[in-house]
């Protein structure tokens, strides 16, 4: 049924309302790829492109059965996504662990000069040791020679206690 | 059950194929994510006999992965600008450059140029015929939503016209 330019004037209005139906849509395009008037050249180029646009297709020849290929020895690709996703989580934990034996390591060595031995003949490390425990044993006999010198401050001051005790019993005694 | 695959999933490739070209702009790009939707259907074949429509679950499946594409795409691209001049330059094919007049080219150029939701309602209206619901279905969308991203879409052509014809260009 062919439309005279008001019909098809009207029918564009409402299809650029969204109020056209499909089956209305479909005969614009049948009417729009035939010869139209000038002032309806653009929009009968969308209605062509439209068109052209359905008829395009996938370019190989073989897509059908490189499908079917695919299907057959198909493997879920769900695990390559998974297998990355733990690969994160490896590699986090690798860094985690690879910073602990780090840290373990620089406080060992912190710690290693107290634990290393000093000396390797018996003789040489009892020599050193009298030797040290000499030190200390003078350093003991200084410390009580200058403790002898806080007995004289001591009786010095029982004697002062003494007295007074002395004297507060004798006004006592007297009372 | 394959000759089910083959009668009633593979035939739609060209559909998923023009969709997801739609959406990419790279014919390339396009097939491959085809393959992904016809094998990813293919692994879910027990669940198929439940889905009513099965061109439209197909056209959702594409749409779900191009879009992906389009995400980690954008993601790596250091320049936004340069993937949509990519796209222009692509959506034409030798043949059309020479063959198809002028006009064609612009009307290529604008909606290319339709933000996405649009460009997809477009697609699937003016160029595949869909019906509303089915649209609906495919781009997981309310009827509203379908409504007014074709009346954006169809409208900013209906506005390109008119400007062409007002000041001749």
């Amino acid at each position: 049924m062919p439309m005279d330019s008001k019909q098809v004037e009207q029918l564009l209005e409402k299809y650029w309302n969204c109020e056209t139906s499909l089956e209305e849509e479909r005969t614009l395009r049948d009417y729009f790829r035939g010869k139209v008037p000038e002032n309806l050249s653009e929009v009968a180029s969308l209605f062509q492109y439209f068109e052209s646009q359905q008829q395009k297709e996938i370019v190989s020849a073989d897509f059908d059965a490189q499908v079917k290929q695919q299907i057959r020895q198909h493997r879920p690709k769900g695990k390559v996504v998974n297998l990355t996703f733990a690969l994160r989580i490896a590699a986090g934990l690798l860094v985690v662990m690879v910073a602990t034996y780090f840290v373990r390591l620089e406080i060992r060595k912190s710690y290693s000069a107290e634990v290393a031995d000093t000396y390797s003949d018996p003789q040489l490390a009892l020599e050193e040791t009298k030797k040290a425990l000499l030190m200390l044993s003078k350093g003991f006999s200084k410390a009580q020679k200058e403790a002898g010198k806080l007995k004289v401050f001591n009786e010095a001051e029982q004697k002062i206690q003494g007295k007074v005790l002395d004297s507060e019993s004798e006004t006592e005694g007297q009372i | 059950m394959l000759e089910d695959f083959e009668n009633r999933v593979l035939p739609t490739k060209n559909k998923l194929f023009r969709f997801a070209f739609r959406l990419l702009g790279s014919s390339e790009e396009a097939k491959d994510v085809v393959q992904e939707v016809l094998i990813k259907v293919w692994n879910g074949r027990e669940n198929l006999t439940a889905i009513q429509n099965i061109e439209a679950w197909c056209m959702r499946i594409t749409k779900n992965l191009a879009l992906d594409r389009l995400r980690s795409r954008q993601r790596r691209a250091t320049n936004p600008i340069e993937a949509v001049a990519e796209i222009k330059n692509e959506t034409l094919t030798p043949h059309e450059r020479t063959e198809i007049h002028e006009h064609m080219q612009r009307i290529t150029e604008m909606i290319a140029a339709l933000p996405e939701k649009q460009r997809q309602v477009i697609h699937l209206r003016d160029v595949e015929g869909y019906s509303y619901n089915e649209i609906c279905e495919i781009l997981e969308l309310d009827m509203n939503q379908v409504k007014v991203n074709l009346f954006r879409a169809r409208n900013t052509v209906r506005e390109k016209f008119v400007k062409i014809n007002a000041y001749g260009l």
